[in-house]
């Protein structure tokens, strides 16, 4: 058993505890409070003075898919050779000796989302990874999400030479893709009564039809507001469930978010705007878009900032407006939320992962360090020793 | 006049004054001190609480020959055709206007090195500039200030299309041909002793590497790796010129050969990912390092690579990872204006300096931060009305 005393407790759910106890038992969190009996055979770290909370979480990131100090050799981000692809599976691309992995459990970031494809108009299934180990079938929390593209990124993949290379071109195939699948999914549902209707198996529109039954959101990479509200119209013309990813130019549309109750996953927050779809990139928006009521995660969007500032990003969100609270939210139980896995990770209390992290001061103070991470219950990065 | 009263002033050079008065007249600074009388008719800035620099440098960006919000049709950073481009010049590309320029004076940076790119062995004509301004002809300081080159993978990318360079040694052999020329060109000009008849065909990319061979201006070499460091060094002795180091991602890695010819270095860009082979090794401990033996370190955004606005950020993980507060602050300010032949001029708050002055909600190493005013040869170019961030663009 471990436990952590005497420390300022960041809880996300409860509150903030003032020289708060945390116990950890086979991987999780067994206690949390500020009464906590601890065990004679713990093994105790005495936060005094020190900061707890939940490891960070960055949900839409392509660590270990697009690696640090290589080019082509270690970029398995884009499968650029085809439009639809939707049977990729980002962890067969997950190396888990990505350079970044290491920076990102040193900045305390235990979980991230690795997402294939910002071009692919459908690009694959991306996944939630605990950035602690070195298989990665052992690291995987879950499938959390079926990445889309719209816009720039998504017309220009082909260079012309097939569809689509207009916008028109690229919500036409993505509403192909998804009603092909459609009927994909009738012939199994009657295939259940008559076993030879079975239509062969099509990895494709099996990846699919987890969308359709809403086992998985599409995550939807877009910018500007036209490409938000096409991917709005297409998730309700087919009653899936969307994310948007980026959306830069949300802050135009938040009354359509909060009407189909669509959450983003934004940023990077701070980025040269290299594309013309970036342009409106406002450093306001996260302060707009929580005052709205949307819910939303902080992404650093790893490779495009690194991994290792993701509390800079909602440092710097905060410095534009958004709540202390808000900010932390937003990378730790929002994007929990988002991957559909709060019941695991986002927070501390009992019965959740034991992915904690030590600071040496406020999480948001850009000169603090962070001194311990914890991952499933094991201290997997001392800043001391 | 216009008077700048209380605010905890970082003069740079000459230590902190907890509650100072500036005085600006004719867009220099003309009084600075703890009690000064403040003239009736001055307009008088308050700035109780705030914290107050010199004008933040930019030591190494390409702020709009690389346009943001565009695509290809803003991108004149690479002049792709030729790896030596000695004659072309950034200022001939430079959009005063665009969304980069404007965040720059937001960001409180009013004084920018803005280079050709790393794609061409030789890449061009560096300027010293201002920040604040209609023309790009009113902006210049010093120009050329300094002859951008580099090394390592970028100019390499000529061999994909065939063309030398396609190695580091390739690199290198032009870099040196180049020099070698310039040095004929040199000596034709220094036989000719004013006769126009023996002068030399007249050669733009030559006559600004003269400048370099004279010791008027450096040649700032883009290097990432050490061994490229090395041979930027190799050909600098050989040829007898100054150069400076740009990037310097593995400068902790030959730290004592920087040191001992007192070179030196700007590194960055700071808040971006490992994209290539050579800057794998990269850390953020590099600035503090070099600092502590010696080297006078400026810190880059390599602007789009990071926001030139976020600079005093970069300075601030430079800090948070070993470089002192001081030279943290140097890195961003006197010691850029040094290296790009603005330290009579920028750089620091003292009398007779331009004008060029940073009022901050907080330590300008405190993320939450926020530019009040930028002030640029007096004038106030920015001025933060409010909260909404978006308001007073």
């Amino acid at each position: 058993m471990l436990a952590i005393k005497n420390a300022k407790v960041i809880t996300i759910t409860n509150g903030v505890l003032e020289r708060g106890t945390v116990l950890i038992e086979n991987g999780k969190i067994k206690a949390v409070g500020t009464d906590i009996e601890i065990p004679g055979d713990a093994q105790v770290i005495d936060a005094e003075g020190k900061y707890v909370m939940p490891g960070l979480i960055d949900a839409h990131t392509a660590i270990g898919l697009k690696e640090g100090g290589m080019r082509w050799e270690g970029d398995d981000h884009v499968e650029n050779t085809d439009p639809v692809l939707p049977h990729l599976r980002a962890v067969d691309g997950f190396n888990p000796e990505d350079v970044a992995l290491q920076d990102a459990i040193e900045a305390g970031v235990t979980t991230c989302g690795v997402m294939p494809g910002d071009a692919n108009v459908l690009g694959g299934i991306g996944f939630a990874v605990k950035t602690s180990g070195s298989v990665v079938d052992k690291m995987v929390v879950a499938e959390v999400g079926l990445k889309g593209a719209l816009g720039e990124q998504a017309k220009r993949m082909t260079g012309g030479k097939r569809m689509p290379a207009t916008r028109m071109g690229t919500a036409a195939v993505l509403r192909q893709s998804l009603l092909k699948a459609k009927s994909y999914a009738k012939k199994l549902e009657k295939a259940k009564e008559n076993p030879d209707k079975e239509p062969d198996r099509d990895l494709k529109m099996e990846a699919l039809v987890k969308v359709l039954n809403k086992e998985l959101p599409l995550f939807v990479h877009a910018h500007r507001a036209d490409d938000i509200m096409t991917a709005i119209r297409i998730a309700r013309e087919f009653d899936v469930k969307l994310v948007l990813v980026h959306a830069y130019e949300a802050y135009k549309v938040t009354r359509y978010l909060k009407e189909y109750d669509v959450p983003v996953i934004y940023g990077p927050n701070f980025s040269a705007r290299w594309q013309v779809e970036t342009r409106n990139l406002r450093e306001d928006t996260p302060a707009v878009l929580a005052q709205e009521g949307i819910k939303m995660a902080i992404t650093t969007s790893h490779p495009s900032k690194p991994v290792m500032l993701l509390t800079f990003c909602a440092g710097l969100a905060v410095r534009d407006g958004l709540c202390r609270e808000e900010a932390l939210r937003a990378i730790t139980l929002n994007a929990a939320e988002i991957m559909g896995l709060a019941d695991r990770l986002g927070s501390i209390e009992p019965g959740k992962d034991a992915d904690l992290i030590v600071l040496d001061g406020d999480p948001l103070h850009l000169m603090t360090q962070v001194e311990k991470t914890i991952v499933n219950g094991e201290i997997v990065y001392s800043s001391c020793c | 006049m216009l008077a700048i009263v209380g605010g905890k002033v970082y003069t740079i050079t000459q230590g902190i004054i907890e509650d100072g008065t500036i005085l600006v007249e004719n867009g220099k600074i003309k009084a600075i001190g703890e009690d000064l009388d403040v003239p009736a008719d001055a307009q008088v800035i308050d700035a109780q609480g705030k914290f107050i620099t010199p004008g933040i440098i930019d030591a190494h960006a390409h702020v709009e020959i690389w346009e943001e919000g565009i695509g290809w049709e803003g991108m004149d950073v690479n002049e792709h055709t030729n790896p030596i481009t000695p004659q072309v010049r950034a200022i001939d590309a430079i959009n005063p206007e665009g969304l980069g320029m404007r965040d720059a004076v937001k960001g409180g940076i009013t004084c920018i090195w803005n280079a050709p790119g790393s794609g061409n062995v030789i890449g061009g004509h560096g300027v010293t500039m201002k920040t604040y301004g209609k023309v790009i002809d009113e902006m210049i300081m010093l120009e050329p200030s300094g002859i951008k080159a580099a090394l390592g993978e970028n100019p390499k990318g000529y061999g994909r299309r065939g063309k030398m360079p396609a190695t580091r040694m390739g690199s290198a052999a032009l870099m040196r041909e180049t020099l070698l020329k310039a040095k004929k060109y040199l000596a034709k000009i220094e036989k000719a002793n004013g006769d126009e008849d023996k002068m030399p065909d007249p050669d733009l990319g030559m006559e600004a590497l003269v400048k370099v061979l004279r010791k008027e201006i450096p040649l700032r070499v883009h290097c990432h790796r050490h061994d490229d460091i090395m041979t930027a060094i190799r050909i600098a002795e050989e040829f007898d010129i100054n150069i400076s180091i740009e990037h310097a991602t593995e400068g902790h890695k030959v730290v004592e050969e920087l040191a001992k010819r007192n070179i030196p270095i700007v590194v960055g860009p700071s808040l971006t990912t490992r994209s290539k082979p050579e800057l794998r090794d990269r850390t953020l401990k590099t600035p503090g390092i070099c600092a502590q033996a010696g080297i006078k370190v400026s810190i880059m955004t390599d602007h789009p690579i990071m926001q030139v606005r976020d600079l005093h950020l970069a300075a601030a993980l430079a800090v948070k990872y070993g470089l002192s507060e001081a030279d943290g602050l140097k890195a961003i300010t006197i010691n850029p204006a040094e290296l790009c032949g603005v330290g009579d001029r920028v750089g620091s708050l003292e009398p007779g300096k331009d004008a060029d002055i940073v009022i901050w909600t907080h330590h300008p190493f405190d993320i939450m931060t926020k530019v009040e005013k930028t002030i640029v040869n007096g004038e106030i170019a920015y001025s933060r009305c409010c909260d909404n961030e978006n308001c007073c663009r």
